[in-house]
């Protein structure tokens, strides 16, 4: 068996099918819409589902194109004369489809995987369910294609299947609209793009998707495998089965997958010495590249009486009330995964001083951002700017108008004698913390 | 015309055209039931015309085209007049529905495809051979449409089927591909099959 299942692997679409797999999704993965799996493991195996989008349906026409492979070299009369079984026979083929499909999807994961392996720290289990759930997608769409492709055997059925599969990917959401948590059941690349640092797909999810996606296998087995007309009737059973299991498993709400927030993804790790500086666990790889940025705001802030003594990550995630404690001796910064997996420029020492004139979230009376762009660097002896992006969503930014503001009122606080201007800096700074900030601080009009 | 009755039903174009017919319908009753907007989105143009050509795909070679070329009779023009046969019979239909309720348009996206489609389809017949000749215009047509390109350049015309009307690189192109599967189809005809499978469709 092993020997025939060797030959099949060479004989057979399948190597074709994995160097498809492999090549295009890493092709899609790194220039089709950016980077987006900077973050870490799991980001990396949501993009990977998401580019299914294409995957998925060239695996239905790799099915297709496979299962007319006895036709085209016209040996289905002679195949069909041995007394081995049907069942038996397409055994091999299957394992073959399986297995490329597989190693094309995993390698182009670990592939992918070397672009942050230096950085990325933190592998939850929730990531292997997600891949796995990505493999058993693929491997349900080559045998479906090689089921409808012996159903309807014609040159045509391969293409129109990747068509097809194409079609349905797409109007899975608008289909099963307003019910948006049946297209997550059905979809494998739903809710799957721009994955944010602490998102985590919920294991009830992935079970879900397996379910649906290991009756459509089922079913297409079945398909495959049967002789006569009431197999084929009942092959539907598996996949109703499937369906009616992922329905009842999967959550019913609408953002499961967007609102999901990794608890322990999120949870601060520290250094061990003061100054402390602490990231969440997702980006603990960028620690040691943040804790000299962040302790250089520090330095530049410590001017200030009762000057913050520690730099965290600022975790917030919507729409949960899922805000890091606020308090005066923090400054909060977000960190931002750059797509070379490095540190993004949003997180830089100027951007700590900037944070250190921000008050509590829920604060009614905020600051003026060119105010504190403006404090933040008359403290550092540096011009005002705002980082440059380093990815296209990227929040972390000041717009052009806030910082032609902010340099003039630096330019102003300049001008001032240092006792002065140092004055209006604490105010400011006093003005965050007390959540009473008004216009004129720093430019030192009177309110 | 004996000859072309022949050479129609050994080239499955009746079964082609039922097949592109039947797509046709199927997608602009699906549009209009489903859908208020008259104008068809752009994918679903693009995926039409895609369907159309692919399925147009099976008529590039005969059962046996090694036995065909045998025949003395001027192939170059003939095999130019099936590609432009072709082409008229996935633009006309969709021309047509801009009379109706399910607009199949632009006509201009609809014009470049189906002949960049069709050549790169073409080119495929005469290098890779027919059976195979759908992989890169399915792969490529696919890609482009849910991951479309605007810049820089080189994304423009590598995602060329699914860029507006109005972006000259897409034109381009879909015109050297076209030009590209005309020549090397109306010269080279379709691939000859290794022995072993010679004699199969």
């Amino acid at each position: 068996m092993s020997r025939v299942f060797g030959i099949e692997l060479r004989r057979s679409a399948a190597r074709g099918t994995a160097l498809v797999v492999l090549l295009l999704g890493l092709v899609l993965i790194f220039f089709a819409g950016g980077i987006l799996f900077a973050d870490g493991w799991m980001q990396l195996a949501m993009t990977q589902r998401w580019y299914l989008a294409l995957l998925w349906p060239l695996a239905l026409a790799a099915g297709g194109w496979q299962a007319r492979r006895e036709h085209r070299s016209r040996v289905a009369e002679l195949f069909a004369s041995t007394p081995r079984p049907r069942a038996l026979r397409i055994v091999p083929t299957l394992g073959a489809m399986a297995v490329a499909v597989v190693a094309g999807y995993l390698a182009m994961g670990l592939l992918a995987g070397l672009w942050i392996a230096g950085t990325a720290e933190y592998l939850p289990a929730a990531a292997f369910g997600v891949a796995a759930v990505g493999c058993l997608a693929l491997i349900a769409a080559t045998w479906l294609g090689l089921a409808v492709g012996r159903l309807l055997p014609s040159p045509v059925t391969a293409p129109m299947l990747a068509i097809a599969g194409l079609a349905a990917v797409l109007f899975t959401p608008w289909a099963t609209r307003p019910r948006g948590w049946l297209s997550l059941v059905f979809s494998p690349i739903d809710q799957m793009n721009m994955p944010d640092a602490y998102t985590t797909v919920p294991g009830r999810v992935s079970v879900a998707q397996a379910c649906w996606m290991a009756g459509l296998a089922i079913t297409a087995v079945l398909l495959l495998a049967s002789g006569g007309r009431r197999l084929r009737v009942a092959a539907v059973l598996p996949v109703l089965a499937g369906a009616a299991l992922a329905i009842t498993v999967m959550p019913h709400h609408n953002r499961t997958v967007l609102d999901a927030v990794d608890p322990v993804a999120r949870e601060l790790m520290c250094t061990e010495d003061a100054p402390r500086v602490c990231v969440s666990r997702v980006h603990s790889g960028l620690l040691a590249e943040f804790t000299p940025r962040a302790r250089a705001g520090l330095a530049a802030l410590a001017k200030l009486p009762d000057a913050p003594a520690e730099v965290h990550e600022d975790t917030t995630v919507y729409p949960d009330d899922g805000r890091p404690a606020w308090r005066a001796d923090v400054v909060l910064l977000d960190v931002v995964a750059a797509p070379n997996g490095h540190l993004g420029n949003e997180s830089s020492a100027a951007e700590v001083v900037v944070r250190a004139f921000r008050g509590r979230a829920t604060c009614e009376n905020p600051s003026d951002p060119a105010d504190d762009l403006a404090a933040a660097s008359w403290l550092t002896g540096q011009a005002p700017v705002s980082p440059t992006p380093s990815t296209l969503l990227s929040a972390g930014t000041h717009d052009p108008e806030t910082v032609a503001q902010a340099t003039q009122r630096w330019q102003g606080l300049r001008k001032l004698p240092e006792d002065k201007a140092l004055a209006r800096v604490v105010a400011l700074r006093q003005a965050a913390v007390t959540c009473s900030a008004r216009d004129g601080i720093i430019t030192g009009g009177t309110p | 015309m004996r000859w072309l009755t022949l050479y129609l039903r050994s080239r499955r174009v009746p079964m082609a055209l039922a097949g592109a017919g039947g797509c046709v319908v199927v997608i602009w009753s699906l549009w209009s039931v489903s859908s208020d907007s008259r104008t068809v989105g752009l994918a679903t143009v693009i995926l039409t015309v895609l369907l159309l050509v692919a399925a147009l795909t099976a008529t590039l070679g005969g059962p046996d085209d090694a036995l065909e070329l045998t025949a003395a009779l001027p192939w170059p023009s003939r095999r130019v007049a099936h590609l432009l046969g072709a082409f008229l019979v996935v633009v006309v239909p969709l021309t047509v529905t801009l009379a109706t309720g399910a607009r199949f348009g632009p006509a201009a996206i609809v014009v470049r495809d189906t002949a960049g489609l069709l050549g790169l389809t073409a080119l495929g017949a005469a290098t890779i051979g027919t059976p195979r000749s759908w992989f890169l215009p399915l792969g490529w047509t696919l890609a482009s449409v849910l991951f479309p390109g605007e810049t820089p350049l080189a994304a423009e015309i590598l995602t060329w089927p699914a860029q507006p009307s109005s972006s000259q690189a897409a034109a381009v192109t879909a015109g050297l591909l076209t030009l590209g599967g005309l020549i090397a189809y109306a010269v080279a005809g379709p691939r000859r099959r290794a022995p072993a499978e010679a004699a199969q469709s």
